[in-house]
């Protein structure tokens, strides 16, 4: 599953998931508050009635009225139940089945009071109904019932359910006990429904067709479903958009990899956004690429470099070589032609050793031979090493020395040293002097030499250590490949140690070599 | 064919060189680019054959300052192939270049090509009447039958050929034929030019008296 693995869909995906959980709890509080809402308000309304219901149960008629009979002082007739006491009063009625003989003088007769008869609407099916039952020890019956009270499910059912209920609600045990009010609220198919056990024995159901709540409650259950749609959606495409704008800078960086792998290390990543984590992030990368394509061109140099002066040497063999070969010659002719060859070998071997080292210092593979050795004694040995050289350039050295012990690999620092004279007596003038001074100072050894030779321009200073840099384009002689000053420099900096020039054109130039003693 | 080599490594200098005469040519050789332009400016070389890294003036610069006076044919000697290298050498005025290391065959097809496009010839072959003068294989056939020429009578029959149609002067010979180290004698032209006569016909060389010699076109 790729897609998945790419970040941004994942990051969609649980932005997708935090949102419908969001959503969803909003909504769902939003539906069961509107519903208790609605809820309390019908019960409410059924608690009134309830109240009326059992006050109008246990008070007397007030006398003389004009169709109030109190259902309690008054035999029951069957007609009684029968017919409206009143225009526009809900009937209350007895069921068919009669109360049985015995109970019947106890049971509490019940007319509805004039002044609470707006509160029953009979010929209204959705309106409030009610159904009050005598319970006692022996059983249930029912004393009146208003005539919109549903038949569906039918009553039958219904009856013998709320007896249950009854039952279940309220334990025999706790039934007659005088508990001030036991009630209980519940909701039967789409009618809302309290039953309430009055301390008298009576249990009194009022109820009430709650379909235009449901309704209510549907309609806005479909309408917090579709805006929480719309906002899953809205949210969905802004965090797409969202999620696309923050991870551009990345896919910008990714193309830039892309094509700087690809070889094209010029290329950088556009910072436009530099001061957010992904433009501090290609800030870094841009640096990286910059060293890596900085080192990449002094690879690639060094490598044109190194190619080009091996090409000098086998053009030399390959025309001696050729040469020699094109006729019969005379042993004399060939000595010089393999004469020639030789030098042309020893000169790449010397170039290929140079190379070979150089690069063991660039990696760090040079392994260093360290003793403690008089670094003076070293010094004397060299110069006396090049003394033929200096002879032949009628060159004086002066030696000027003092014994400082240090730690090191005497025989590469040997190397710098002759590398050191060799350079001073090549670039000297004729008759010229080379000075070389060594002295302790603040834990250093300090190995200077000076020159009274044409010195190097300013311009050129900074070069001298590099690779393949010469004083000058021509090559003062077979084997000078301009690496000598490179090796010299890698050689002290892995002894610890640091190598400056100074120069003064046409009057001379000075190494100065600082290694821990 | 007279050519000068500017060439500071003295092993291949001299192996050039070697090479060079033993392909018939006259060489002079220098070491460094100012004795070389020096060369160059005084003698009229057939071609030059001219190392770009020099001690003192560069390949470059002796190129730059000879373009002001000559029109000689130079093959550059390049270490670097760089692409950016071969177009500066020709904008520079160089004729052609061999990157090193080269083989000598190359150098010398190149050397003979440079020569030819300067004497405005395109292919090898010179026919002068029944004379066929072959330059890459330095043969010259009589009706078709091979002749056989010492190296300096073929220099001097090739030059000729080159010039079909020009007075040649006995000086331009010289300079042409023989290189700075070999002591002429006046009459060292005569020889070879009457060896020649005998070997190719008579009528193959004609002889302007007061100004040189010349082959009819």
């Amino acid at each position: 599953m790729k897609l998945f693995k790419s970040i941004k869909w994942r990051l969609q995906l649980w932005y997708g998931l935090i949102l419908v959980v969001v959503l969803a709890g909003f909504g769902f509080t939003a539906y069961q508050l509107q519903r208790n809402r609605q809820f309390r308000q019908v019960d409410d309304e059924l608690h009134r009635r309830i109240s009326v219901l059992a006050s109008a149960l246990h008070r007397p008629p007030p006398r003389g009225q004009n169709g109030n009979r109190s259902p309690f002082d008054q035999p029951p007739r069957e007609s009684d139940f029968g017919q409206p006491p009143m225009d526009g009063l809900p009937q209350g009625q007895f069921p068919d089945e009669g109360p049985p003989e015995g109970q019947r003088n106890r049971l509490p007769k019940f007319l509805l009071p004039a002044e609470s008869a707006h509160l029953f609407d009979g010929s209204d099916a959705h309106g409030f109904y009610f159904s009050i039952t005598a319970v006692n020890m022996s059983g249930h019956k029912e004393i009146a019932r208003s005539t919109n009270y549903p038949s569906a499910p039918d009553v039958e059912f219904r009856s013998a359910h709320n007896v249950n209920r009854v039952d279940q609600i309220f334990p025999e045990t706790e039934r007659f006990k005088n508990s001030s009010k036991i009630s209980s609220m519940m909701t039967f198919d789409n009618y809302r429904e309290t039953l309430n056990m009055l301390p008298s024995g009576e249990m009194i159901l009022v109820g009430c067709s709650i379909a235009p709540e449901l309704k209510e409650l549907r309609r806005t259950a479909l309408n917090l479903t579709a805006v929480g749609g719309l906002i899953l959606l809205v949210g969905l495409t802004g965090g797409w958009w969202l999620v696309s704008r923050s991870l551009k800078p990345i896919a910008s960086i990714s193309a830039a990899a892309v094509k700087i792998s690809a070889g094209d290390l010029a290329q950088r990543i556009n910072v436009a956004e530099a001061e957010s984590e992904l433009g501090q992030l290609a800030a870094v990368l841009n640096s990286t690429f910059a060293r890596l394509e900085t080192a990449f061109a002094q690879q690639k140099q060094f490598a044109s470099d190194a190619a080009h002066e091996l090409r000098t040497p086998v053009t030399v063999i390959l025309t001696q070589t050729q040469t020699a070969l094109n006729r019969e010659r005379d042993a004399a002719s060939y000595k010089q032609t393999v004469e020639a060859c030789q030098r042309a070998a020893q000169r790449m071997r010397k170039l290929i050793e140079s190379l070979l080292a150089l690069a063991r210092f660039d990696a760090g593979q040079e392994v260093l031979r360290r003793t403690d050795f008089d670094f003076s004694e070293t010094i004397a040995d060299s110069a006396e090493l090049v003394q033929p050289l200096a002879d032949e350039r009628a060159v004086k050295i002066s030696v000027d020395i003092e014994p400082v012990k240090i730690t090191g690999d005497s025989e590469r620092l040997a190397q710098v040293v002759t590398n050191l004279l060799t350079n001073a007596i090549q670039y000297n003038q004729p008759a010229g002097e080379v000075r070389v001074q060594l002295e302790s100072q603040n834990g250093l050894a300090v190995l200077t030499v000076t020159d009274t030779g044409q010195g190097i321009a300013p311009a050129d200073l900074p070069l001298v250590f590099g690779r393949f840099y010469r004083a000058d384009q021509s090559r003062t002689g077979a084997g000078n490949a301009g690496l000598g000053l490179a090796i010299t420099k890698a050689i002290i900096e892995a002894h610890g140690g640091t190598i400056e020039v100074a120069s003064q054109e046409n009057s001379g130039t000075t190494f100065t070599v600082r290694l821990p003693i | 064919m007279r050519i000068l080599i500017v060439e500071d490594e003295p092993d291949l200098l001299v192996s050039l060189a070697q090479a060079l005469r033993e392909e018939g040519y006259a060489v002079d050789t220098a070491d460094n680019g100012d004795d070389g332009l020096f060369n160059a400016e005084g003698t009229d070389y057939d071609a030059i054959v001219l190392d770009v890294m020099l001690p003192g003036m560069d390949g470059w610069e002796v190129l730059k300052r000879l373009r002001k006076t000559k029109k000689t044919p130079v093959l550059m000697l390049t270490a670097r192939d760089q692409t950016r290298d071969r177009v500066k050498g020709l904008d520079t005025g160089a004729d052609d270049y061999v990157v090193k290391p080269f083989d000598l065959d190359e150098v010398f097809a190149r050397l003979r090509a440079i020569i030819r496009r300067s004497a405005n010839k395109t292919t090898n072959i010179i026919e002068v009447g029944d004379v066929k003068v072959d330059t890459a294989a330095r043969s010259v056939f009589l009706k078709a039958k091979p002749i056989e020429l010492t190296a300096m009578e073929y220099s001097l029959v090739e030059f000729m050929a080159l010039h079909r149609g020009e007075v040649v002067t006995r000086t331009q010979l010289y300079e042409h034929l023989f290189d700075e180290n070999e002591d002429s004698f006046s009459n060292l032209l005569d020889v070879h030019v009457s060896n020649v006569r005998k070997k190719l016909g008579a009528e193959f060389i004609v002889t302007r008296r007061g100004h040189g010699y010349c082959i009819e076109g």
